[in-house]
């Protein structure tokens, strides 16, 4: 008995799916910090503060981890931050950021936070331990927003 | 609560394998029961697995079932896969341990197994950057090279920590892993070869981070009580310390200070009842050159910031304060990370019972912790062990 061989169809590339997507899903339909993201439309960068005990979270949440209440508001963290510490990524990038390499990256002192971000405008070189750096928005091609800074000349 | 034994294990050559996960898994599971005369598959009734990523790496969930057939075990007491990134094996150990000591298990196997090594390394890279948060930290490509070099500058800012002594760890590391059969790199390093290897996240040069690796190993728990009816050298678990602060970047208590594992050396002496100079042997999770540096101050082998003056002065080899990975760290067996902790503490019993090459054989070793730290550095977990049953 011959046994039959046949060539499948498959398409050969699939939509980058969401679940390799490194950016949240900022929309009201899946978030309720879908406001983060507003803010960030507005040239704004914020977070969260209790209104009932006072304390200032980061990342923003829903639900105060302190005392439990969901009476919070959106503070604004203002636009410059200085340099905590930085580094650059020279190999060893993800799907979707392999083709920014070398890419710098930070934490930022903004607004009694420390946060991470990329740091755009200026090579590792040329950069150093309590530089200024100025907010900036990335705007993705489906029109979600993300947070970075840059280096602002002295 | 009973004593627990380990009394005896198994592992896979690590490395960039031509093999499965599944593959992994099998010969893994050989070599452990090979290691034990007397006690088959149908005598295990508990299993727990720790594999970080098999969802991302090998597409596949619901492990601990299938891991239970490949070894042809049956479980009718404890089921269970545990994943904590990097310390993965560690966490399957504590519960299989827990599940002995409570009673709820009588044989339990500690397994743990990742295949890191995929046709498409960003693919790779990309399981490796959901690890710190992934929506305030993985986003900005913060993945592990890229926050350890963050946390060796802000080091080398406070304390004046130098690469080279850095690249002493890698040195130390890789001589090591030259005499250990099962490591992913056997061939000597030098502080030159650490500086000229690719630069992957300055300061980070590539042979300052341990590497992907495919592995797998496992190692069957009984309770003391019975340990000698399976071996004549079983090994015992003294105690051990876990602790955890924060995740994201902003909410851990330190860069440069960890906090949580200084926490989790307390408890673990505390539980074992030792002192920090009664360790004999040290598996300190080197994941890169700066962590096994952070974790000589964080243990108290030497003052705070003064870690690469204890690699520079010798602290750490053999013959030194404490002999601080004679197996060849992460750094030179590589870093298979559910398997990582299983091939420490299985390396540990190896140099309990002097069966380790002579170049790395800590003679009359009493006491031994096996540490990993997982994350941002945020959570780290410690177990002690004993030669004897103390």
């Amino acid at each position: 008995m011959s046994v039959k061989f046949e060539k499948i169809k498959r398409q050969d590339m699939i939509k980058f799916p969401y679940m390799l997507d490194f950016y949240p899903l900022e929309d009201e339909k899946f978030t309720r910090i879908s406001s983060f993201f507003q803010n960030l439309k507005e040239g704004k960068l914020t977070t969260t503060k209790c209104k009932t005990c006072g304390k200032l979270f980061w990342p923003p949440k829903i639900v105060c981890p302190e005392c439990f209440s969901e009476n919070l508001q959106w503070i604004d963290l203002g636009v410059e931050g200085e340099l905590y510490a930085f580094t650059e990524m020279r190999l060893g990038a993800p799907l979707g950021f392999v083709e920014d390499c070398p890419f710098c990256i930070g934490i930022v002192k903004i607004g009694g936070l420390l946060i991470s971000a990329r740091i755009d405008d200026a090579k590792y070189e040329e950069l150093k331990i309590r530089d200024k750096v100025r907010l900036k928005i990335v705007e993705l091609p489906d029109g979600r927003v993300f947070y970075r800074f840059f280096k602002t000349k002295e | 609560m009973r004593k627990v034994a380990i009394v005896g294990g198994g592992a896979t050559l690590c490395g960039k394998r031509e093999a499965s996960w599944r593959d992994l898994t099998q010969e893994a599971g050989k070599a452990m029961f090979q290691s034990v005369g007397n006690i088959s598959p149908k005598d295990v009734d508990s299993l727990i697995v720790g594999a970080a990523q098999p969802e991302r790496f090998t597409f596949q969930a619901h492990v601990a079932p299938m891991v239970a057939e490949y070894l042809g075990i049956t479980p009718k007491k404890v089921l269970a896969r545990t994943e904590l990134m990097c310390a993965s094996g560690q966490a399957a150990i504590r519960y299989a341990w827990a599940c002995v000591a409570t009673g709820m298990a009588d044989i339990a196997v500690a397994f743990g197994v990742e295949k890191m090594y995929m046709p498409d390394m960003a693919e790779a890279q990309t399981n490796m950057t959901c690890v710190l948060d992934r929506e305030w930290d993985g986003v900005n490509g913060l993945s592990a090279p890229p926050f350890f070099a963050m946390t060796a500058q802000r080091h080398m800012l406070e304390f004046g920590t130098t690469k080279e002594q850095m690249a002493l760890v890698s040195v130390k590391n890789h001589h090591y892993s030259t005499m250990n059969p099962l490591a992913h790199f056997q061939k000597e390093v030098t502080v030159e070869a650490v500086f000229k290897s690719p630069m992957v996240s300055p300061p980070l040069n590539l042979f300052d981070c341990s590497s992907m690796t495919d592995g797998a190993a496992g190692l069957i728990l009984v309770p003391a009580e019975d340990a000698k009816k399976y071996t004549d050298t079983p090994m015992y678990i003294a105690g051990t310390g876990q602790a955890s602060i924060g995740n994201v970047i902003n909410n851990l208590a330190s860069l440069t200070e960890w906090v949580p594992l200084k926490m989790a050396v307390q408890e673990t002496l505390r539980t074992a009842k030792i002192t920090k100079d009664d360790i004999d042997i040290a598996e300190l999770h080197d994941c890169f050159t700066i962590s096994e540096i952070m974790e000589y101050e964080a243990f108290g082998w030497c003052e705070k910031g003064k870690g690469g003056k204890f690699v520079e002065q010798g602290g750490p080899y053999i013959g030194g304060k404490v002999a601080v990975n004679p197996r060849g760290g992460l750094l030179g067996c590589g870093h298979p990370l559910g398997a990582t902790a299983i091939l420490q503490t299985l390396d540990i019993l190896q140099q309990f019972r002097g069966e380790v090459p002579k170049g790395r054989h800590v003679k009359d070793a009493e006491i031994a912790v096996a540490h990993n730290l997982s994350g941002a550095a945020n959570v780290h977990s410690i177990i002690a062990y004993s030669r004897g049953p103390k």
